[in-house]
């Protein structure tokens, strides 16, 4: 089973540190980052995450541009004050306040975990890779681009980036060079082939 | 904990291990009796400050003082970071290498998968070199040169020069992830490679591949957010000291 993924974005250390350290005690659950302010915020889209717990005071337009460019059934729950109300301008799926005890902020974050669970156990069935990828990756592992693949399936390039994501995604291999021994070890090419 | 300059070098050592490489990089070596850590630092004339902020961004993976790393000189910045290139050239890789190498003299059935996995490395090597060369021949000497132009009054005209020749932006362009090759890499042994008989060699080499991979990221964790922000800082002030428009 592949795990609930948590971004944390908060400008304080400690409540950083508390929430990390909550998630932690969650099984099947890591978290892959925390932010403390926006520079590194920008660096956001590289990653992907089921929930991103924010603090909606770091709510600038870069950290919503930010935000938006990650897949879009990523969670926002938000952490503040209970006091504080909160922008309506975004879907939160919870909120967790800083005065909420260690057990309701677990139960909250158990809930959230399991309205999730229908959709997650979906994409977790076995990774294989389908025939059409594999048709993909054996032409990646031969040295073509992007645009040759495309012409040469009779597909646009955009579905092939598409199917590079979700092959990356599922072998856990993101370089070119790393596809090629996958493929040549599962002969999806002859290792001849790639000279 | 966080090491201070009183604790005995020692200890340092006992806290965590993996500072022996940190040691080695400032060229301190091993026997300092009782000695604390700023008395071994001053013998080997090390920053002492400078050599404790890194020490503790090993021994604590969340602590990493980005804006006090900042206030260091990029003569020391860079040393440093040159030293570490030093180390994966000289220790880490010749160790992958040595491994692979004897993993693919021990195995007979399937030598195949293994020479494809030594070519790999020998591919990423060649990258690491390309990479480490870039920096030490352009991005540092300029960092450099900006530094002194940053500290002097009246900075030669040919110093100067230098500056209109690169930017800090184009190297935050152009820095690539060095270390995501080491990613594919392990995943490959673990997850893919038919287990060869030594078992022992593999779990060696991905012990090593780790190990290199965490301090890739950690070097370039000082490239990208210690050293750039700081010459992104100087380049401002020098823009508007001496081409005021
Ligand atoms: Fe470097
Ligand atoms: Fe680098």
């Amino acid at each position: 089973m592949s795990k609930t993924s948590f971004i944390i974005i908060e400008k304080s250390y400690l409540i950083r540190k508390g929430m990390a350290s909550l998630i932690e005690k969650i099984p099947n659950t890591s978290l892959i980052h925390q932010f403390d302010n926006e520079d590194d915020i920008k660096s956001l889209d590289h990653l992907e995450a089921d929930f991103i717990i924010l603090n909606p005071d770091l709510l600038s337009t870069n950290v919503l541009k930010a935000i938006k460019k990650i897949k879009n059934n990523t969670q926002l729950v938000s952490i503040s004050d209970a006091a504080i109300s909160i922008s309506k301008d975004i879907d939160w799926a919870g909120s967790i306040f800083i005065e909420d005890s260690q057990n309701t902020i677990l139960n909250k974050l158990n809930t959230l975990i399991g309205n999730r669970g229908s959709t997650k156990i979906k994409s977790e069935l076995p990774e294989e890779i389908s025939k059409r990828e594999a048709d993909i990756l054996k032409n990646i592992a031969l040295g073509f681009s992007n645009k040759e693949i495309a012409d040469k399936l009779f597909i646009s390039a955009h579905t092939v980036v598409t199917h590079r994501k979700n092959i990356t995604r599922k072998l856990g291999i993101k370089t070119v060079p790393g596809l090629t021994i996958y493929a040549i070890l599962n002969k999806i090419i002859d290792i001849n082939d790639t000279e | 904990m966080l090491i201070t300059k009183n604790i005995k070098m020692a200890d340092v050592i006992h806290t965590n291990y993996f500072t022996l490489s940190v040691l080695n990089r400032f060229g301190i070596e091993l026997g300092f009796a009782d000695k604390s850590v700023s008395e071994v630092c001053n013998q080997y004339q090390v920053d002492v400050a400078f050599f404790l902020e890194i020490v503790n961004t090993f021994v604590d993976k969340d602590y990493f003082p980005k804006k006090h790393l900042q206030t260091f000189s990029v003569k020391l910045i860079t040393d440093y970071l040159q030293k570490t290139h030093h180390y994966y050239h000289q220790v880490k890789v010749p160790e992958i290498e040595s491994l692979i190498e004897q993993m693919v003299n021990s195995c007979y059935t399937q030598k195949e998968t293994l020479v494809l996995l030594k070519k790999f490395f020998t591919d990423y090597k060649l990258e690491l070199i390309n990479h480490t060369h870039r920096e030490e021949q352009i991005v540092f000497p300029y960092t450099l040169a900006l530094e002194q132009v940053y500290s002097s009054e009246k900075p030669d005209s040919s110093l100067l020069k230098v500056l209109e020749t690169y930017s800090i932006d184009i190297f935050q362009n152009e820095h690539d992830n060095i270390e995501e090759k080491l990613f594919d890499l392990k995943n490959i042994i673990i997850k893919y490679l038919p287990q060869p008989k030594d078992s022992k060699l593999c779990n060696k080499l991905l012990y090593e591949l780790f190990n290199l991979e965490q301090d890739i990221s950690d070097h370039s964790r000082i490239e990208e957010k210690v050293l750039v922000p700081k010459v992104r800082e100087m380049e401002k002030e020098i823009n508007k000291r001496f081409f005021k428009n």
